[in-house]
């Protein structure tokens, strides 16, 4: 049988009403003997396939030049020591379709996946041996895993950018905004997603030089980046992706939600770009007392307070722009807002929702936030850009770039040294920005040479309270999320802070952060944080993993405050697809989707996937999140939210039998837990009772 | 067509506060929230995978939507409709002008696939091949006959073996491509329409069994005889089909097992016990798992947009939902 069939078995019962497990293994070694080793080229030697690969410039020569050959052999010879193996068929299949290095036309793999993880480490480490070799151990240990751009480019010759995402403002001009799209035209080209922020563009029936009824507001510009996003692609291995942010008090936030209504006109339709909602707090405030929201000219607003749209406070200025007759404005009644909001959730699962004074409250660097980026993780300062009139620069503002990865964590608290496994994650993600140059948008170069903002995330949090036999959600589950995040922050800021003291450089904008001043690391010293459940207590006794004292916080902070921190921003949890398969994860620290999950993507066709660590004799544990429902996913990331400088991006999952006051119902629940962010709606429709394929493991609830 | 269309002769206000049976309302209900249009598919995300199939199999694949939309053509313009005079209640009139509908959606969504894929010479000769394909205009044919004739249970019979059967041969190539990372957006868009089609032939075959309720013995026994001997006239058909399209990329044996399963399935939506045994009915795993109309794939958002989402209910919040 082939292999596509035996994983297909997975969502098919057997005889006896199990869960086909062994099937999905067979078809990860029948790929292996069909089809991987056939058209795996064959070397005799390192030295041999190092050569070729450079000669045929494969690989990258200098970085391979950076390390002698006997320590390149010895890191070789430690991968294959490790036994590696997929541990589901989507994992190896994932891997060899969409990362491995293959040779010029596509038909045969040039390495296997110890050599990607070797190369990604010696790209990584620059030429350092000892980080190299910490980092194939995490990585190979699965501890670690660079985000998609990393793993997939690093030490190839022929290549996108190693980073995974871009986030860039436009501001009220027809240079900014023309800029902005040559900006996404030449960051897709180069890999990861781009995110533009449109709050700033005067709305539709604003004036241009003054004359009124002239500008066509933001619906057009969405037009330009939708096809520009179409076109560009990294040599055809991910596709041109791109998100767009709008402050739910613009004038034409209604049209901007319509363009993703199931009956929208062609001429409006918005198809393939993400669309995401910036929400302040006044605006919750005007709904829950059932009041109109008026919505301001951005157009105006900048013209009074001399600052763009964007740049402004709503939920302070509020009151004060409604009673200022020189803003022109809008109104629509809140809630029906939000109503609205929820019935395009429901019909296309966006827009995604950033909170934006949760946001700015707990953000340690000064300056403000207004948008996030294309998973809503990413939630960084950022400041304009300005033109010259023959369009080159006058002043070059700050935009974001954020460098991923993720930490798996049932393998990371079997760690012998937990502490290692994240500095090592923060050296190679510290890397990755010091090796990027994005020279075609100056902001963003600029912006990562300040700040060398990266983003460690997390994944399999479900596979591990699974294997640990916790439920999902619940007190123990939150108990351990809670502690688990607060000893990563410990760590990801030792680390950031060692980096800082070796290299004797902090992030610019370092002296006025609460980094600096001291008052971030309060929560950590004024308390004591330690596990509030036995169960909880005992996993971390076992695992040896120390949980940082208030002492232990008290000795960082001095060292902070002295020497700085060399990441401006540290954590940030994102959705981990494609990595978590290839990782043997559950994804981000999301409940599963379903037991077997059904993934579906333009490479790699409709698979199979089972949760790690399931068994037919544990199943009670991996309830799947339609299940669990989302008052207990928004109570484990607000668990997890409270240790994370950045944002972390969460997904809802709605059965088709909830109504839009549901999913109302959530994002309040979720905005008063301290949520930052909601990344998409998800939904399931089970089949009408009759109509379904029998016994299919999918289908059943 | 030259004879005359039945109406309807005597119509009230639909009253949807007096529901005679509650199957209308939840079908109504299903179909109203799945409503879709093609315009939200990005098919053309498909255009580099469908550059990589080879001249036969593009061939094949034009032919095999050429196939549907003559199916779905005939479903939207006389087979829903046809069983409008005959509705028992008006809530079901109601929701065969809904499937009418759909129907017409979905013929104009394989000129979509087209329009975006091929060019107007291979779409051309793609319909020419339909005209003139004998196995394909026969089917045609023989379910024309049944809408046109006058036993209402009979038109429900026909109906539901096309809901249920005579699409299968077709809807086996999208998942056969999407299970090989081929035409993935295409396959979510056929996903769509089996979902549509899992429904009308469930429901249509519903609606024959309450009729068949009213019968005499005598005549159960007829229109059961007449099921079988129908089913087998049009799985002949069928096969002939299945192997003039499917011989040349060498995929026959599988789709007729295919075929075999969808067949046993009709008959089951019509109440009647599956007549292939188990030995000849086991589909391809790949295919079959990817049959299942559930919307739960858990799709990669920036590759294409899914199959899953309704349209939702809409409900006003109440004061205590802002409790904060």
């Amino acid at each position: 049988m082939d292999y596509h069939s035996l994983n297909a078995m997975l969502n098919l019962y057997g005889e006896r009403g199990e869960i086909q497990f062994d099937k999905d293994r067979e078809a990860a070694r029948e790929f292996f003997l069909q089809h991987v080793n056939q058209n795996t080229v064959f070397f005799h030697s390192l030295r041999e396939r190092l050569d070729y690969l450079i000669e045929k410039e494969y690989y990258e020569k200098e970085l391979i030049e950076s390390y002698s050959f006997e320590f390149i052999t010895k890191l070789n010879d430690l991968a294959y020591s490790k036994k590696f193996r997929f541990q589901s068929f989507l994992g190896a299949f994932k891997y060899y379709t969409s990362y491995t290095l293959k040779t010029f036309d596509g038909n045969r793999y040039l390495e296997r996946f110890e050599d990607r993880v070797v190369m990604t480490s010696l790209g990584l480490a620059a030429g350092n041996e000892a980080l190299a070799t910490n980092l194939v151990e995490e990585i190979l240990a699965g501890r670690f895993q660079p985000a998609t751009p990393t793993f997939l480019n690093s030490g190839k010759a022929q290549r996108g950018e190693l980073v995974s995402c871009f986030l860039l403002r436009i501001e009220d001009n027809m240079e900014s905004i023309s800029r902005g799209i040559n900006s996404s035209l030449q960051l897709s080209k180069r890999g990861g997603g781009v995110a533009l922020l449109l709050s700033n563009i005067r709305e539709s029936g604003a004036p241009i030089k003054q004359i009124e009824n002239q500008s066509s507001g933001i619906i057009p510009v969405m037009k330009l980046l939708e096809d520009s996003f179409s076109y560009a692609n990294q040599l055809g291995a991910r596709q041109g992706a791109g998100a767009v942010y709008l402050q739910a008090h613009h004038p034409d936030i209604m049209r901007f939600l319509d363009t993703k209504r199931e009956n929208a006109d062609e001429k409006i339709r918005i198809k393939t770009l993400s669309l995401g909602v910036v929400v302040p707090d006044i605006t919750f405030e005007l709904a829950k007392n059932d009041e109109w929201m008026y919505l301001f000219s951005p157009y105006d607003v900048e013209r009074v307070y001399g600052t763009p749209f964007a740049d402004i406070s709503v939920t302070e200025k509020y009151r004060e722009m409604v009673d200022n007759p020189a803003i022109k404005k809008t109104k629509i009644k809140a809630r029906e807002f939000f109503q609205t909001l929820a019935e395009i959730q429901f019909e296309s699962g966006y827009p995604y929702i950033m909170f934006e004074d949760t946001v700015n409250a707990a953000n340690p660097i000064k300056g403000r936030i207004n948008m996030s980026n294309l998973c809503s993780e990413i939630l960084q300062v950022n400041t304009p850009t300005t033109y010259n009139e023959d369009l080159s620069y006058n002043q070059i503002g700050k935009d974001i770039s954020c460098n991923l990865g993720s930490m798996n964590i049932a393998l990371s608290m079997d760690s012998p040294d937990f502490g290692l496994t994240v500095e090592t994650a923060i050296r190679g993600l510290s890397s990755v920005s010091d090796q990027s140059h994005i020279a075609s948008v100056r902001s963003i170069e600029d912006g990562n040479d300040k700040s060398h903002a990266i983003g460690l995330g997390q994944m399999n949090l479900h596979g591990y309270l699974a294997r640990e036999r916790i439920f999902y959600g619940s007190e123990e589950g939150i108990d351990f999320t809670n502690i688990y995040f607060y000893t990563v922050l410990f760590h990801a800021i030792r680390a950031s802070n060692r980096i800082a003291i070796e290299r004797g450089i902090a992030f610019e904008g370092f002296a006025d952060s609460t980094y600096a001043s001291g008052t971030f690391f309060d929560k950590y010293t004024g308390q004591e944080w330690v596990p509030a459940t036995d169960k909880v207590r005992g996993l971390f006794e076992t695992s040896g993993v120390h949980i940082p004292t208030q002492a232990d916080w008290d000795q960082l902070k001095a060292s902070v405050m002295e020497h700085g921190i060399y990441n401006q921003n540290l954590q940030a949890v994102p959705p981990t697809g494609s990595i978590s398969y290839i990782n043997n994860s559950t994804s981000s620290i999301h409940p599963i989707a379903s037991k077997i999950e059904i993934r579906k993507e333009g490479k790699l066709g409709r698979v199979y996937y089972p949760a790690p660590f399931m068994t037919n004799d544990n199943l009670e544990y991996y309830q799947d999140a339609y299940e669990i429902g989302y008052e207990k996913v928004i109570d484990t990331y607000a668990a997890a939210t409270q240790h994370v400088d950045q944002g972390l991006s969460l997904t809802l999952f709605f059965k088709d039998t909830a109504t839009t006051r549901d999913i109302n119902r959530a994002q309040i629940y979720a905005w008063k837990k301290g949520i930052k962010t909601i990344y998409y709606i998800r939904l399931r429709q089970m089949a009408l009772e009759g109509t379904e394929v029998d016994g299919c493991v999918s289908c059943m609830l | 067509m030259t004879e005359k269309l039945k109406l309807v002769s005597h119509v009230d206000a639909i009253n949807w506060n007096k529901i005679e049976d509650e199957k209308d309302v939840e079908v109504w209900n299903r179909l109203v929230n799945n409503f879709w249009l093609p315009e939200k598919i990005p098919l053309s995300n498909d255009i580099q995978s469908w550059n990589t199939l080879t001249p036969a199999e593009q061939k094949l694949t034009m032919r095999v939507f050429t196939g549907l939309t003559l199916l779905d053509t005939i479903q939207g313009t006389v087979g829903a409709v046809s069983l409008i005079p005959d509705a028992i209640t008006p809530h079901e009139e109601a929701v065969y002008t809904n499937i009418a509908f759909m129907e017409s959606v979905h013929a104009k969504s394989y000129s979509s696939i087209f329009s975006t894929l091929s060019n107007t010479k291979d779409i051309d000769e793609a319909f020419r091949w339909s005209t003139e394909n004998v196995n394909l205009q026969k089917k045609a044919e023989i379910v024309m006959n049944y809408y046109r004739g006058d036993d209402p249970l009979k038109r429900k019979v026909a109906s539901t073996l096309l809901e249920s059967f005579l699409f299968y041969s077709g809807f086996y190539l999208p998942m056969y491509w999407s299970s090989h990372a081929k035409l993935t957006n295409t396959a979510d868009l056929i996903r769509l329409i089996i979902r549509d089609e899992a429904v009308h032939g469930y429901y249509i075959g519903y609606k024959f069994q309450k009729g068949l309720e009213k019968e005499t013995q005598e005549r159960r026994d007829e229109l059961k005889d007449y099921t079988y001997s129908l089913l087998y006239e049009l799985y002949d058909n069928e096969a002939e089909y299945t192997q003039d399209l499917y011989d040349e990329v060498g995929l026959t044996e599988d789709v007729k097992k295919f075929l075999h399963y969808n067949a046993n399935k009709a008959l089951m939506n019509l109440g009647y016990e599956a007549i292939f045994p188990k030995d000849i009915t086991d589909v391809n795993p790949a295919i079959l798992s990817a049959l299942s109309p559930n919307s739960d794939e858990n799709h990669d958002f920036f590759s294409g947009s899914g199959s899953s989402y309704v349209i939702g209910k809409a409900v006003v919040t109440e004061d205590e939902d802002w409790d904060f």
